[in-house]
């Protein structure tokens, strides 16, 4: 039960239910499920290129030959490419950066993996740099780091733009989301 | 009007403190969160059912000094802090409030800062943006060392930016209450006190702005003394009468006026910018007055308008208050007085 209780998002009780739930179940689906954790830990490791979690030398993202590899979007986190995979509007690469700028937390430009990225410039001919960094006063940061550092590459840097929720109602939103959303417009198509 | 009395002790005080938790989830009386908890209690509970007209809200929030708050507004996790403002807000007089006049410039500051966040809820994020980046500067500021290598200097531009973007907003902010505040302040005062000097309020920074500018100029010294030396968290607001600072220069009977008028001017703005009259908590606010004082208080407090005020009071129910209801406060139970 400790060792569940460690887990993300799993308080003392969520820990003693599943306990209890692993303690009832056939021996068999408990065994997959500690095979699987097993197979996890020891069969996944990070790209060398983007740093994505995977299976092998590069990531299955990487090793897809018809993704164009000119257009590269940062990510604070192997998750977050899940996130924007899931729109399925991006054709192009990744880069996990490891975390954003945060000083408390000892993280300056080091520990990111802002070296691996700006070495990919030229060896990938990227052309754009989408930041996809986190819309939190550490993301913002980092991603303008990235921008003043890019920019002078020649290479064009853009950030996502953070506004409106679709389908919500501008009367509900708040005053800093809706500032963003008005900082970021653009001409309608028409 | 709403006066409790009690003995010293009986907790009336503490009573002031939970209702002004239920707006702002911090107590008036500042301090540690361990004091909020009774002596042998693991946690405190503080439930509150408002009604306005024929608005209702229920805050509740549970106080367990080892972890964050936890609290629900009409059943519902609370999003934001600031979002209990829009259901209570407050204006608080206690008899500490001298040393808003007295202390140094940061009560003065968080003086600022809380009435602009009870007028306007949303501002609390940036107060709470330029706490952060300050933070995080400060922080690289210690890590640095005192040497500026490329990496480092980079670094300290985009928090320098970030910092500069969410002070600027403050501060301007600031300087925008301040002038709604001098006319009112200025105007309670001259009534209090019969003084032909008027108060006077000036917002003073510590840096000449943009922000910007001026944390590259104090740079070489903010490495040196690994921490931000200007900036909104160093900036004051300057109370004086007929030019003397109030701070040192004004007897402890008008720096008590003074502080009695920035409330005063405070509750006004709020009720005009917010459209939202707070409830006023008076914490022993008359102990400490003479009787001239106290009766221009009175006056002051009739000027304000209809609106819910609570009074605390150790002794009898002071004289020309007209008092709705009188609860006597005694073994943590609330009953009324007959009259």
């Amino acid at each position: 039960m400790d060792e569940l209780g460690r887990l993300p998002g799993i308080g003392p009780k969520s820990a003693q239910r599943i306990a209890f739930h692993l303690l009832k179940v056939a021996k068999e689906d408990a065994l997959r499920l500690a095979r699987t954790i097993v197979e996890v830990k020891e069969r996944t490791v990070l790209c060398s290129t983007c740093f994505n979690i995977g299976i092998g030398e590069r990531c299955a993202i990487c090793g897809d030959d018809r993704r164009d590899r000119t257009v590269v979007c940062v990510v604070e986190d192997p998750r977050d490419i899940v996130a924007v995979e899931r729109t399925r509007e991006f054709r192009g690469r990744y880069h996990v950066l490891g975390g954003a700028l945060n000083p408390i937390e000892g993280v300056g430009p080091e520990q990111l993996r802002i070296r691996e990225l700006l070495g990919r410039i030229d060896t990938d001919g990227i052309a754009e740099v989408i930041l996809c960094t986190n819309p939190n006063l550490e993301g913002d940061t980092t991603a303008m780091y990235l921008a003043r550092l890019l920019r002078p590459l020649g290479v064009r840097v853009t950030r996502i733009a953070s506004g409106l929720p679709v389908g919500g109602d501008l009367e509900y939103a708040d005053e800093l989301t809706l500032g963003r959303a008005l900082e970021g417009r653009r001409e309608v198509d028409a | 009007m709403t006066v409790v009395t009690g003995h010293n002790g009986a907790g009336k005080t503490t009573l002031l403190e939970a209702i002004g938790y239920a707006s702002t989830l911090r107590s008036f009386r500042g301090g540690q969160k361990e004091a909020l908890v009774r002596n042998g209690a693991t946690r405190a509970i503080v439930r509150a059912d408002l009604a306005d007209g024929d608005r209702r809200a229920l805050v509740e929030i549970e106080i367990d000094p080892s972890r964050r708050d936890r609290v629900q507004l009409n059943r519902q996790r609370l999003a934001r802090p600031e979002d209990l403002l829009e259901a209570l807000r407050v204006t608080v007089f206690t008899p500490d409030d001298l040393a808003l006049v007295k202390s140094g410039p940061e009560l003065r500051r968080d003086y600022l800062d809380t009435v602009l966040e009870t007028a306007r809820p949303r501002l609390a994020l940036v107060r709470r943006a330029v706490d952060r980046a300050l933070r995080q500067r400060n922080t690289l500021l210690r890590q640095a060392g005192g040497r500026l290598t490329a990496e480092v200097a980079a670094t300290l531009d985009v928090w320098d930016t970030q910092l500069a973007k969410a002070g600027d907003q403050l501060v301007d902010a600031r300087r925008r209450l301040v002038d709604a505040l001098a006319p009112p302040a200025a105007a309670a005062f001259g009534r209090l006190t019969r003084l032909v000097e008027p108060l006077e309020l000036t917002y003073r920074p510590s840096y000449d702005p943009p922000l910007l500018d001026a944390l590259a100029a104090a740079r070489p010294d903010d490495l040196r003394r690994g921490t931000t030396t200007i900036g909104p968290q160093r900036d004051d607001l300057l109370v004086a009468c007929g030019g003397l600072d109030a701070r040192t220069r004004l007897s402890q009977g008008r720096q008590r006026s003074a502080a009695l008028a920035l409330r005063l001017a405070a509750h006004e703005v709020v009720t005009d910018k917010a459209a939202a009259r707070p409830v006023l908590l008076l914490d022993d606010a008359f102990s400490e007055l003479d009787r001239a004082t106290a009766t221009a208080l009175l006056d002051e407090l009739g000027r304000l308008g209809a609106g819910q005020a609570i009074l605390t009071t150790a002794g009898p129910v002071p004289d020309g208050i007209d008092a709705a209801l009188v609860l006597q406060l005694a073994d943590g139970r609330l009953t009324p007085v007959p009259r």
